[in-house]
């Protein structure tokens, strides 16, 4: 018999690897509760940095693309100068405050003229150019520029923050775990679909979803359980969690089953854009990819709080981001970040990917807001964590950590305040 | 004019039907079927599959002829009703999240070249 058939099954004791970490029911106050929620939005989401594309987007000098920060309700428009460097301004006129560019991305000669009046901005933002300036009173240019948004790139990813001056670079912000994950070929995967749907739900349940597979066997049974949890692992056990600050990564452990015919013309005749085994790479994985080295390793979660997640094996990955909109409101966006295509059949691969991807998250998402119905009717007061959903109880010592730090420096600056 | 490449003549009353401008659109065809009809049309491409890859390994995409293009898009189309015919037995994803309240904000194009990382 094929030693291959019989892979080690993972065992329990991840949770014991971290002392801090509690080991009893958590409480799901945080999941619901509207003053959690508010606490939430200053003392975590206004301090993080937010992905919003890549270097690729905007290769030459003119080019753009714009975006928006749901949770902030900010608009954005990143660009390309003409030295080369990318730049992020708030997309809103400083005449009258509507939308400059209205384009999701394009290319511009040199200046970003608004549609409402006419007035233009060039590549670093500044007041190029006012319709019929005469008519304003004493109006200084120099000050009406658009105005810059704090950016930050990582590994060909721009990020931005909600801001004028964040409390932490960039660099801090992303950490230990953003220098043990780079060097993977981000940019290798220049082909890109990408979704949103708004979702009757917390925001930590939308993290929460990908960050444990014990389910994956009982709620994917036709589709993500065969060919992920095949053989000798039935109750979906991780190979591995590392966390890291508030980051953290699970590695997946796989065998492969027997594909279903159409996954098969898209894995033997059509490989582009799969979760392949990892020989014949072409690149050496970083030191935080499949940390423990498992020959039984085929993806990991790796993420960063609080609302970015990366799904990435050998040769493509799924960018996860959760926009919490109110304590039981989130927009998820899911963008899937595929190598391109070196011949016609392998556009089949990519779709057949995407398509496979989208299914298995549609079987997850119909989980969250009934979660969040019987939370917000207060009669679920504790969540019980397996060993393999440390990911979960994590994210919950965390969030519960910053937050009781938060009370406590909002307590003594009243104190000092009153004194 | 074919709309097919030569050897597929066989199929080419799926191109009416099945032949879709993106992936936006093949995911509302899929749930605007019946499961009989995707699996009608399921069961014509599976036979055809692996000659229509080893017929597209021979083009880079941007290169496509028309008849191509429209062998290629089957192909999507293909991918697009796989999971309703080998997972679920329905258009719908089994219990799952209602797909309309997906929205594609950006695609791959179906047939257009694509950029190598620089």
């Amino acid at each position: 018999m094929n030693e291959a058939a019989k892979p080690p099954v993972p065992g329990i004791g991840l949770t014991a690897k971290y002392p801090e970490i509690d080991t009893g029911p958590c409480d799901t106050a945080i999941y619901h509760e509207p003053a959690v929620y508010a606490k939430e939005l200053e003392a975590i989401f206004r301090r993080a940095w937010y992905m919003v594309g890549r270097v690729e987007q905007i290769p030459h000098a003119g080019d753009f693309f714009t975006c928006d920060l749901p949770t902030f309700r900010l608009e954005i428009l990143v660009c390309r100068d003409r030295d080369g460097g990318v730049n992020a301004f708030h997309n809103v006129c400083s005449h009258r405050g509507t939308m400059v560019e209205h384009r999701a991305e394009g290319h511009s000669a040199g200046l970003f003229t608004c549609r409402f009046h006419g007035w233009s901005f060039d590549l670093n933002g500044k007041c190029a150019a006012v319709r019929d300036p005469e008519g304003f009173f004493d109006l200084d240019k120099g000050t009406l520029g658009l105005k810059p948004v704090a950016l930050g790139i990582w590994e060909g990813f721009i990020f931005v923050s909600p801001v004028d001056e964040p409390p932490v670079s960039l660099a801090d912000y992303l950490g230990e775990q953003g220098r043990d994950v780079a060097g993977y070929p981000w940019g290798a995967c220049t082909q890109s679909y990408q979704f949103e749907t708004e979702i009757g739900c917390n925001w930590k349940l939308v993290v929460d979803s990908p960050a444990e597979v014990y389910h994956i066997p009982v709620l994917h049974p036709n589709s993500a359980a065969p060919t992920m949890m095949a053989s000798g692992n039935p109750f979906g056990r991780l190979l591995d969690v590392e966390l890291k600050g508030p980051h953290r990564t699970n590695s997946h452990y796989s065998v492969m089953a027997e594909p279903k015919p159409v996954q098969k013309l898209a894995y033997f005749h059509a490989a582009a854009a799969q979760n392949v085994a990892q020989a014949d790479r072409g690149y050496d994985l970083p030191r935080g990819i499949n940390p423990a080295r498992s020959p039984w390793w085929t993806v990991d979660l790796i993420t960063f709080f609080p609302g970015l997640e990366f799904t990435l094996s050998a040769h493509m990955y799924t960018a996860h981001q959760v926009w919490p909109l109110g304590p039981n409101r989130s927009l998820y966006r899911q963008r899937v970040f595929v190598r391109p295509a070196r011949t016609a059949a392998e556009r089949f691969g990519q779709e057949n990917s995407m398509v496979e991807f989208r299914d298995v998250v549609m079987e997850d998402l119909s989980t969250l807001e009934r979660i969040q119905r019987a939370l917000d009717t207060g009669r679920i007061r504790q969540f019980h964590f397996h060993d393999h959903e440390l990911a979960l109880r994590h994210q919950h010592h965390v969030v519960t950590r910053i937050l009781a730090d938060w009370d406590r420096r909002q307590g003594s600056e009243g104190q000092h305040g009153d004194a | 004019m074919s709309l097919l490449p030569p050897g597929f003549a066989g199929i080419e009353p799926l191109v009416a039907d099945w032949v879709l401008p993106d992936a936006a659109a093949r995911m509302a065809k899929r749930q605007a079927s019946g499961i009989a009809e995707l699996r009608r049309f399921y069961d014509a491409m599976l036979a055809r599959g692996e000659e229509a890859l080893a017929w597209l390994r021979g083009f880079a995409l941007g290169d496509l002829p028309p008849e191509g293009e429209n062998l290629l898009r089957l192909m999507l189309m293909l991918a697009e009703a796989a999971p309703a015919v080998e997972w679920y037995g329905d258009p719908r994803v089994y219990d799952g999240f209602p797909v309309e309240r997906v929205r594609y904000l950006r695609q791959i194009p179906d047939c257009a070249a694509q950029a190598v990382a620089s």
